[in-house]
């Protein structure tokens, strides 16, 4: 299955797949400090993790998006979606906002957009979000989505929490409207 | 950016670009003791990894590795690597299953990229990168008009031999 034509509107924000528009933006937020708590990254390490980014949209059809402002669609601000490489217990919903990004809500309605994505689109039964311990914006940002940390289920790292979202506050209440072109 | 063709073809080949489909015969490429040559044999999760990353550099750089088709069938890859700009992009080749060896085919799809590259793309340069003791690869860039240089090895390929492909060869 392909979607490589998804995009995702919100309010002030556009989701959709990453391409080689987004390529510094991201190698540069992977080899930054920021980035240590999810991987330490060389430059070329950095740039091959963003193109398995890419390549994980055309295996399994979905990917993180790439999250720009509806009125720059050309800049990338972050990386936030549906993840879920063949190591991860779970389907999960990550996010991660470039320097300067951070801090306006960004991340937040581009998580609830994913989710909804998740949820309703790819008709995904459960979605967690792993997050190191030391990353306290990121924890709040799960709690602000009503998301449950669960301690007893399996994860990629030892030392990752997991927060558990509810699809009941996701899941379209009304039947969905067929959206196919 | 460069763009690349989508596909060639050759006598025997059709080389296309990498897709979902092909990620079961690769990993069991990986998984194999065929890699051992190139830092292997990974783990499914790395090879996952590795497609995944072969699939979008055709995105970010317009050009990549090809899975080469024969009767049909996804026999292994050949193409260009340009993880890192600062140098001419490293021209790799594999097949994925020993029964696929012995008969050219990799030659084959190696020369009409090779061709692709420098004739139609303008490419001045390659590299080529062989483990010491992977005698098939070192015959075949020799076969390729490569020529061998005293350049260090990578860190990741320890006493590995450098070989430079330069255009005019294939003119």
């Amino acid at each position: 299955m392909t979607r490589a034509d998804i995009t995702l509107h919100t309010e002030r924000l556009l989701l959709r797949r990453p391409d080689a528009r987004d390529a510094d933006a991201a190698t540069r937020f992977f080899v930054s400090d920021r980035a240590k708590l999810i991987n330490d990254y060389t430059e070329a390490q950095a740039w091959r993790a963003f193109a398995a980014e890419i390549g994980h949209w055309e295996i399994m059809g979905f990917g993180m998006f790439a999250v720009c402002q509806r009125s720059d669609p050309d800049t990338a601000l972050g990386l936030v979606g549906p993840w879920f490489p063949p190591d991860w217990p779970e389907t999960e919903i990550g996010w991660m906002m470039f320097q300067g990004s951070e801090g306006k809500g960004f991340a937040h309605e581009a998580a609830e957009a994913s989710l909804r994505f998740a949820f309703d689109t790819l008709g995904w039964a459960q979605a967690v979000s792993y997050i190191d311990p030391a990353n306290a914006r990121s924890i709040a940002l799960a709690e602000r989505l009503g998301a449950v940390r669960d301690d007893a289920c399996a994860r990629p790292e030892p030392h990752d929490l997991v927060y558990r979202h509810d699809p009941a506050l996701w899941r379209s209440t009304v039947p969905a409207m067929e959206t196919t072109a | 950016m460069i763009q690349a063709a989508p596909t060639l073809t050759t006598a025997r080949l059709t080389l296309r670009q990498p897709q979902a489909g092909d990620l079961p015969a690769y990993s069991a490429y990986c998984v194999s003791d065929r890699t051992a040559h190139v830092g292997g044999p990974y783990s499914d999760v790395q090879a996952f990894d590795k497609f995944a990353a072969m699939i979008g550099h055709w995105t970010l750089r317009g050009f990549g590795r090809y899975v080469i088709l024969h009767e049909g069938r996804a026999i292994g890859h050949a193409g260009p690597l340009a993880m890192d700009v600062s140098h001419a992009p490293e021209m790799t080749w594999t097949l994925w299953t020993a029964d696929a060896e012995g008969q050219g085919l990799a030659t084959e799809a190696a020369k009409a990229v090779v061709a692709h590259l420098f004739n139609d793309l303008q490419m001045p340069a390659l590299i080529v990168r062989i483990a010491a003791d992977n005698a098939a690869s070192h015959k075949m860039a020799v076969r390729l008009g490569a020529t061998p240089t005293d350049d260090p090895a990578p860190h990741w390929l320890p006493g590995a031999r450098t070989y430079w492909l330069r255009a005019k060869v294939n003119a």
